[in-house]
């Protein structure tokens, strides 16, 4: 049990550190959200996950699962409202093509 | 065990800086509100990690619930005003 | 109605005092049927959910969410940073509050896509490539959450 809880927080950790190298090097504010919008769904997640998996199955699990929940309904909507923000008051994503 | 959680501790704050650094050198006001929302999720996850390195959970998982919430309200007010007042300072 | 939303309260009292003494009990419960009692019903009906899809949907969008995660961490680690951002206008048969909530927090938990702007019958989607907006495109999101809801239309 103890190593899946390891395993759990390792991959968050992958992904948090990700999301991380994304905030840096990518160009504008809508792109960046992406980037963010990786390490909340993904990231946060897992390690959270594991951290449950490692309390065991008592009181606690079932209050980092509310946690979790908490992460997962209200990040979408402080990320939307921000992107609607900047959308609104004039900026656009920059054409950057190389593909 | 302590030791990994410790490592988790290090790299969690080591990533805030990441996003601190976008905090202040964001070009535009999104930007630094970006990198608070970042922070912020972040910090959720380090006060549960905090509590199972002392292992006092039950207290540190009410301390992280209420910092999710008290961040949604605020963000929500953040956006909300530079949505009214639009992005004239860069 | 108000009785399934006191139940739902009292199980989260439940989870997060974790102290169960005859006092904390007794006080989760009043409080649960006094908010449940005050509250307005919302636009959102217990009813008109079906649980069966709900409990589909769930797993279906953290699959989703998996796969697309992997297409955005390899254009990040990617050395020439392969993106190609562009806003769609993207047309839905989805009008209802409900439909419009589940739809957009759908598009915005998914790497990828990002919803800018909702109105009812148009969203407007920041893609950051080609290929992560294709299921979106075709209606794949539209035809899995209308199957959410069990009446449509009005509300």
């Amino acid at each position: 049990m103890t190593w899946l809880a390891i395993s759990l927080i390792v991959i968050g950790l992958v992904f948090l550190v990700i999301g991380s190298i994304g905030i840096l090097r990518l160009p504008d504010v809508f792109s960046r959200a992406h980037a963010l919008s990786l390490t909340d769904s993904l990231g946060a997640i897992f390690v959270l996950l594991g951290l449950a998996v490692y309390e065991g199955f008592t009181i606690n699990f079932l209050r980092i699962i509310v946690v979790l929940i908490l992460v997962y309904l209200l990040n979408p909507v402080i990320s939307h409202a921000t992107i609607r923000a900047a959308y609104r008051s004039g900026l656009r994503p920059s054409k950057k093509e190389n593909k | 065990m302590t030791t990994f959680f410790f490592f988790v501790l290090i790299t969690l704050t080591l990533l805030m800086l990441v996003y601190f650094y976008r905090v202040v050198r964001g070009p535009s006001v999104f930007d630094r509100v970006l990198g608070l929302n970042g922070i912020s999720t972040k910090a959720i996850v380090l006060l549960v990690v905090i509590g199972t390195l002392f292992e006092r959970v039950d207290m540190f998982i009410d301390i992280s619930t209420g910092y999710a919430l008290l961040n949604l309200v605020g963000a929500l007010a953040i956006a909300k005003f530079l949505e009214e007042r639009g992005a004239s300072e860069k | 109605m108000r009785i399934f939303a006191a139940i739902a309260l009292f199980v989260l009292w439940l989870v997060l005092s974790a102290s169960y003494n005859l006092i904390h009990i007794t006080i989760g419960a009043i409080i649960a049927s006094m908010i449940s009692w005050f509250t307005p019903a919302g636009p959102l009906h217990v009813r008109r959910i079906s649980w069966l899809a709900v409990l589909g949907y769930v797993p279906w969008l953290f699959g989703r969410i998996l796969k697309s995660s992997f297409h955005v961490s390899r254009l990040i680690l990617h050395p020439g940073l392969p993106i190609a951002p562009e806003l769609i206008h993207h047309k839905t048969q989805l009008t209802s509050d409900g439909e419009l909530v589940v739809l957009g927090n759908s598009i915005t938990l998914t790497p990828g896509t990002i919803t800018v702007e909702v109105a009812p019958g148009e969203l407007v989607v920041h893609t950051i490539d080609k290929s992560s907006c294709k299921d979106l495109v075709n209606g794949l999101y539209d035809a899995k959450v209308s199957h959410l809801f069990l009446a449509k239309g009005d509300q």
